[in-house]
């Protein structure tokens, strides 16, 4: 059968084993299915298997059981971790294009898309600052625009606002949201934060904890393009609460 | 602005360093004079700047200060890529770092200088024993500060160069020897030291060449200008090469905080 979407994930289970041989079980029985293009949100307390699965779907680490496929054969895909991870000699430019060096595809098209990116995140006046002159904020730019510069399919976001305040965070997920209608990439984002979840997300994940299963997936039907104006929506306040109350 | 200041900051230090040692040569003319204190056991030191000077006008002292530096650069950059190897080695290779680990500090715990006379049974009295001790004098701090450095990268730098899908020569030439920089240039500084002190001991109990054995010769012979004379020249090789180290360092590190 001809697999459709980005990601497909069966039967997975992940269990982390001591030397004493006593097993924690991080993840059971996952399936889920990554449709091409979308904006997925995965939730849950703390210790419930988020980032573990993104992990996983990142091939940091390996599943127990069960199996995952890939849309891309070549299984590319951009990472985006809690901390922006820049590389403190390079400079902004350097570090987006980092990607680009490692894997050998610095031709004139990725330098072009690049330098777009670095526009579209409003980076240009930066491109030779060095991390260490940064804000936050400006840090985690990067490391998305790294993550997309050699336009693999699939984003993998593991809470990449979550060191950020709350004011500058609200701004990160509305251009969050431009890049990603730019650019039309699948994006996988966890974080602890309900709002920024159904804010951004066409459907949220919802995880409970030990062992960390999926609760219930629910669909968010808000209207897009999503705006400051969109936290102001009853409907978002009701998302907000229903999913408060499942996770308890 | 910014580098006018910094001119004036280097030239009041420089400013600061010339009186402080001016006083000092000073205080010990002074002391010299007023208590009539013979030569032979503290010269003044006008007697020790002539003596200096003597030491390069009459060119006794190139060949010998050739020797020592010659001795602590080829000793200092191959204990240094010795300690940088095997540093790499340790933190990839459990085992090994079980294995050699205890020998090592075993070598760093006992005093070297009493390895000399068997260096020397062993490799002559030549350059090769004094190579070798100051070899094993670099190896150690080097090691430690590779194995600090490459520990210190955070664990999402490894995690992003697996998602890039990295080579293990990429991983090394282009994340893990910058990281390693900052802890390995302490290391260097230190190793560079222990190098000219290698050296110096080393000449001292062998050989007829290098600065050392313009130590021993002046002391035996009595001629103690000479030997002050010496020590400033050791005193002045073992600054400028930390200098050198240090230069290097500002520019390799012209990122990290510590060069802000």
């Amino acid at each position: 059968m001809e697999v459709t979407n980005t990601v497909n994930i069966k039967h997975l289970d992940k269990i982390y084993s001591n030397l004493l041989k006593e097993d924690t079980v991080a993840l059971k029985d996952i399936n889920l299915e990554i449709k091409n293009g979308e904006f997925l949100s995965i939730i849950g307390p703390s210790g419930c298997g988020k980032s573990t699965l993104l992990k996983v779907i990142g091939g940091l680490e390996k599943p127990t059981r069960g199996e995952i496929e890939y849309l891309d054969k070549e299984n590319r895909l951009g990472f985006v971790f809690q901390d922006s991870v820049l590389l403190p000699w390079k400079n902004v430019r350097e570090n987006a294009e980092f990607p680009l060096v490692i894997q050998k595809k610095q031709t004139k098209e990725n330098e072009e898309r690049l330098d777009a990116l670095l526009e579209l995140a409003g980076l240009t006046e930066f491109k030779t600052a060095l991390p260490r002159e940064l804000s936050g904020g400006m840090k985690q730019r990067v490391s998305i625009v790294r993550a997309l510069s050699y336009d693999a399919p699939l984003l993998l976001m593991d809470e990449p606002f979550g060191a950020l305040d709350a004011i500058t965070r609200d701004h990160m997920n509305e251009e969050l949201l431009n890049i990603w209608t730019q650019t039309k990439k699948t994006i996988v984002f966890v974080t602890h934060s309900i709002g920024e979840a159904v804010f951004l997300a066409d459907r949220v994940v919802v995880m409970s904890t030990r062992p960390g299963t999926i609760k219930e997936i629910v669909p968010i039907d808000l209207a897009r393009p999503r705006n400051s104006q969109t936290r102001n929506n009853p409907k978002f306040s009701e998302y907000t609460g229903y999913l408060r109350g499942i996770i308890g | 602005m910014k580098k006018e200041n910094k001119l004036l900051k280097i030239l009041k230090g420089a400013g600061e360093y010339a009186f402080s040692i001016g006083v000092f040569i000073l205080a010990w003319h002074l002391y010299v004079r007023l208590n009539d204190v013979p030569e032979y056991i503290l010269p003044s030191p006008d007697k020790v700047w002539v003596s200096f000077v003597d030491l390069f006008r009459t060119g006794t002292v190139w060949p010998h200060l050739w020797a020592t530096t010659y001795e602590v650069i080829l000793g200092f950059i191959i204990g240094s890529l010795i300690g940088m190897a095997l540093g790499y080695l340790f933190t990839k290779v459990e085992p090994v770092k079980t294995a050699l680990m205890p020998y090592l500090i075993f070598l760093q715990t006992a005093p070297k200088i009493a390895l000399v006379p068997l260096f020397v049974v062993w490799f002559g009295i030549g350059v090769v024993s004094k190579i070798i001790l100051i070899i094993t004098m670099v190896v150690f701090p080097v090691l430690s500060g590779m194995m600090l450095g490459l520990e210190s990268i955070p664990t999402d730098v490894r995690n992003l160069m697996k998602v890039l899908k990295a080579t293990k020569w990429q991983v090394f030439s282009l994340v893990e020897i910058q990281y390693s920089l900052p802890s390995l240039f302490s290391s260097f500084k230190i190793g560079i030291v222990q190098a000219v002190i290698g050296a110096i001991v080393a000449e001292w109990m062998s050989g007829k060449q290098g600065l050392g054995y313009i130590l021993t010769y002046a002391s035996s012979t009595y001629e103690v200008s000479m030997l002050l004379a010496g020590i400033v020249l050791t005193i002045i090789l073992g600054i400028v090469t930390y200098e050198i180290i240090h230069i290097f360092e500002n520019k390799a590190l012209y990122w990290h905080e510590s060069k802000e």
